[in-house]
């Protein structure tokens, strides 16, 4: 693997669910260390992307590579442990696991728990304070950021987050957008983020990417002025 | 369609005694009844999702009755009618019983699995000890009964199979056949629209008791001979594999392979005793690995294929407008009011002292950092069950321990943080349940409009629901999936609405419409509305009141200018980098 290779590169892919294609010649780049934001309204094709690009769809045309490497229609623990870390809609933590154990399991093959759990309970203190509860009696949004927590434990190369920022307080969200961005920064993580909330998105990514129908119909730098505008008005209409 | 396929079984049927030779048609009568016990079993598992092992109980309680009856009775019209009758009630009174211990509060769904095995032991051993009025380990055999031909045998048992069949389709294709869908994917939803998802299954579980048990006593009536067996669990088990095997929810699927493998059996199990039943396990297995469908819905998604004829969609219901009935504000009752309400999970206080009022007319929203106990709130209004202390009045009425199913009927709506829908029905079906509380469903047709109120048709149409009617609900989207849950809240016509978090996953656009469609709820129809959101400034466009809770008490309650103006909320909630215009999108 080189180490110019993009974290991830998604090339012409189409994919969807049976006979119904969701999403139709889709070209995405996340360079190492870069976060790239898909925006786009309700079905659309976002996290069908992100399920194609994970292995839970198979992709009936097109690419996927991951440091440079095909990881195209690989089942999706393969493609994980090419150092991906996916942070699914809903029901992505272990309800019957501690706080503990869940954050355990993100962190795979390495034995330095104490060092890892002290850097992400700096990102979200509640966590230290909480082990041994049970994870499916933290509240929503609480549930929310032990997915992040445990995300960002693994120390992926590449992370793809689905729509983060729902239900979380807007302090929170805010450190949220901190903790991306420096751990991009530190790691060289690459970031591919769907999101709802445009103003938390583009404060985010380094670049955008507007998904409608199935098409990327915009995409550019997010630090521009004038994108918020220019991105509503593709889900406006 | 079904008219014609009845027809043409009918005409099978009666010309059946002319092509078989005797051995066949006498096998058959036997064959019929078991398809009708089938298909009795596929409504119960296949639509409601009742795994019952059971039905040979009911079929034994059936068989008995007549055997009971006409040994120590005679044979007359009056005890043949007492033994169809005392059979068919003590089957429903069982039926109830095991319905009421298998689907109470909070008890898994394998449990009916595990109660109804037990009843086939229990109702063995109790024949087996019934002495001579049982005939105990022999059974009862060599009594009179009716004098009909084989023929006519075969003409009634035919006959009964093809009216439970057709009666079966009509069932399961109309509104309440929805309806049983909608309680095998998502009881709890079903709870919180008013529906008593234990009290239906109990009655499909009576209504499938009753039709095993008329089959049991036509089956004594035929053979002469009742005996214990009839009633153990293999036969219940052996059930469960023939409505598995032929394609559990196809209907028609396990009545054929009822049929068929009972009736090779006979054929076979004289030349090949053991090796038939090793037979019929591998095939078991082979088409639960296979086709988890089973044969039918193997078959059925190949006519889908090869006929893309639409088979599954009779008809597009249309949405219609209903006026939502205004009640006047005929008690001055407080929608909701709370005393010292308490949460806690063993020493974990999620919630401590909860107290306020809210009236109709109001919307209220509840703010506070992640883990405040929110969403547990919510969950202690809705459900008498919840909390550990306190007091819960809906428009005056006090909850008590009242289950979602009673509190909904008090007119509370409740949408969930995660979207809480049915993934197996379309959208239109959904919206459908949601009024079935006050539109019963019909148990033989499907209605061609929906009624929804307007607030219900405005969400449906903001966020292009009504574009995607027949669409299956699993293949919809995160944030259409939360718009079709409040669509489907609204539909309930609640007075009063707790939403939690109805705006995620959803654009701006569809937020500003759903707050102006809240808005207009609370200030020309009365309703009142609690609402957990994050999006701070969605927050003050739309409330006239917050509460703000801070590790699970309340700390805050005023209205917008306070709560936006407080140090408190500003350190806890919204951040202090950032000044309160900043924030939300």
């Amino acid at each position: 693997m080189s180490t110019s290779a993009p974290a991830l590169e998604v090339d012409r892919l189409t994919s969807g669910y049976g006979e119904a294609m969701v999403i139709h010649d889709v070209s995405v780049t996340v360079p190492a260390g870069q976060i790239v934001a898909i925006l786009g309204k309700n079905g659309m094709g976002k996290s069908t992307l992100l399920k194609t690009v994970m292995g839970f769809l198979p992709a009936s045309k097109g690419h996927v590579r991951v440091g440079g490497e095909d990881v195209t229609n690989l089942t999706p623990y393969r493609i994980a442990r090419r150092a991906i870390a996916y942070s699914p809609q809903d029901q992505a933590i272990f309800q019957d696991l501690t706080v503990d154990e869940n954050l355990r399991l993100g962190l795979g093959m390495q034995t330095d728990y104490a060092r890892g759990l002290e850097r992400v309970s700096g990102f979200f203190p509640f966590l230290a304070q909480r082990r041994r509860q049970r994870a499916g009696t933290l509240s929503g949004g609480e549930q929310k950021m032990l997915l992040v927590a445990r995300a960002l434990l693994s120390r992926p190369r590449l992370m793809l987050v689905d729509e983060i920022s729902e239900g979380l307080q807007p302090s929170v969200i805010q450190r949220l957008a901190d903790v991306l961005r420096g751990e991009r920064e530190a790691l060289g993580l690459g970031i591919l983020l769907i999101e709802q909330n445009v103003r938390f998105a583009l404060k985010v990514a380094d670049r955008f990417a507007v998904l409608k129908r199935g098409e990327i119909v915009d995409s550019g730098s997010a630090t521009e002025s004038g994108i918020e505008d220019r991105v509503n008005e593709h889900l406006t209409v | 369609m079904v008219a014609i396929l009845g027809v043409m079984a009918l005409a099978a049927v009666a010309a059946g005694p002319y092509l078989l030779d005797t051995y066949s048609v006498n096998i058959l009568v036997r064959s019929f009844l078991y398809g009708c016990i089938a298909i009795a079993l596929d409504i119960l598992w296949g639509f409601a999702g009742v795994l019952s092992f059971g039905q040979s109980a009911f079929f034994a309680i059936g068989a008995y009755g007549c055997g009971l009856a006409f040994v120590h009775l005679g044979l007359s019209w009056e005890t043949a009618i007492a033994g169809l009758l005392g059979g068919a009630v003590l089957a429903a009174i069982v039926a109830a019983f095991v319905g009421w211990l298998a689907f109470g509060h909070g008890v898994s769904e394998l449990y009916v699995s595990v109660v109804t095995l037990v009843l086939t032991v229990v109702v063995v051993q109790i024949l087996y000890s019934g002495g001579d009025f049982t005939g105990s380990s022999s059974g009862l055999s060599g009594f009179d009964t009716f004098d009909i031909e084989i023929e006519t045998w075969f003409w009634i048992t035919g006959a009964a199979l093809v009216l439970s069949a057709a009666l079966g389709w009509i069932l399961v294709r109309s509104d309440v056949g929805r309806l049983l869908v909608a309680i095998r994917d998502n009881e709890q939803r079903c709870s919180y629209f008013g529906i008593s998802g234990s009290g239906i299954k109990i009655l499909v579980l009576v209504f499938s008791a009753v039709v095993t048990s008329l089959a049991g006593y036509g089956y004594a009536a035929y053979t002469d001979v009742v005996a214990p067996d009839l009633g153990g669990f293999q036969f219940g088990t052996e059930l469960v594999i023939w409505v598995a095997l032929g394609g559990r929810g196809t209907l028609i699927g396990p009545a054929v392979a009822a049929v068929v493998i009972d009736f090779i059996s006979a054929y076979l199990s004289g030349s090949l005793p053991f090796i038939w039943q090793l037979f019929i396990g591998l095939l078991f297995i082979l088409v639960i690995v296979l086709m988890p469908q089973g044969l039918g819905g193997a078959i059925a998604s190949l006519c889908r294929r090869l006929w893309p004829w639409p088979m599954d969609s009779p008809g597009v219901a249309r949405l219609a407008a209903v006026r939502a009935d205004r009640i006047a504000r005929e008690h001055a009752a407080p929608a909701i009011e709370l005393r010292g309400v308490a949460r806690r999970y063993g020493s974990l206080r999620v919630l401590e002292d909860i107290s306020f009022v809210a009236r109709q007319g109001e919307l209220v929203s509840l703010v506070g950092p992640n883990g405040a106990g929110k969403t547990t709130l919510i969950r202690c209004i809705s459900d008498g069950h919840e909390r550990s202390a306190g007091q819960v009045a809906i428009q005056g009425h006090d909850i008590g321990r009242l289950p979602p199913e009673r509190c909904a009927r008090l007119g509370i709506g409740r949408k969930f943080q995660t979207p809480n829908v049915f993934d197996s029905l379309s959208v239109a079906e959904s919206l459908r349940i949601a009024r079935a509380r006050l539109e019963p469903p019909s148990p033989w047709r499907r209605a061609d409009e929906i009624h929804l109120p307007e607030a219900a048709l405005r969400v449906v149409r903001a966020t292009g629901l009504d574009r995607s009617l027949t669409t299956t609900v699993r293949h919809l989207s995160h944030g259409t999936k939360q718009a079709l849950e409040l669509a489907m809240v609204l539909a309930m016509e609640p007075r009063l609405l707790l939403l939690d978090e109805p705006t995620a996953g959803l654009t701006k656009p569809e937020r500003t419409l759903i707050g102006a469609i809240l808005v207009d709820l609370v200030a020309n129809h009365d309703l009142c509305i609690l609402i957990i959101e994050h999006d701070f400034e969605f927050v003050r466009e739309i409330s006239s009141r917050i509460i703000v809770l801070h590790q699970g008490r309340l700390v805050l309650d005023g209205n917008v200018e306070d709560v936006v103006s407080s140090e408190l909320v500003r350190t806890i909630y919204v951040g202090e980098q950032h000044a309160l215009r900043e924030t939300g999108a």
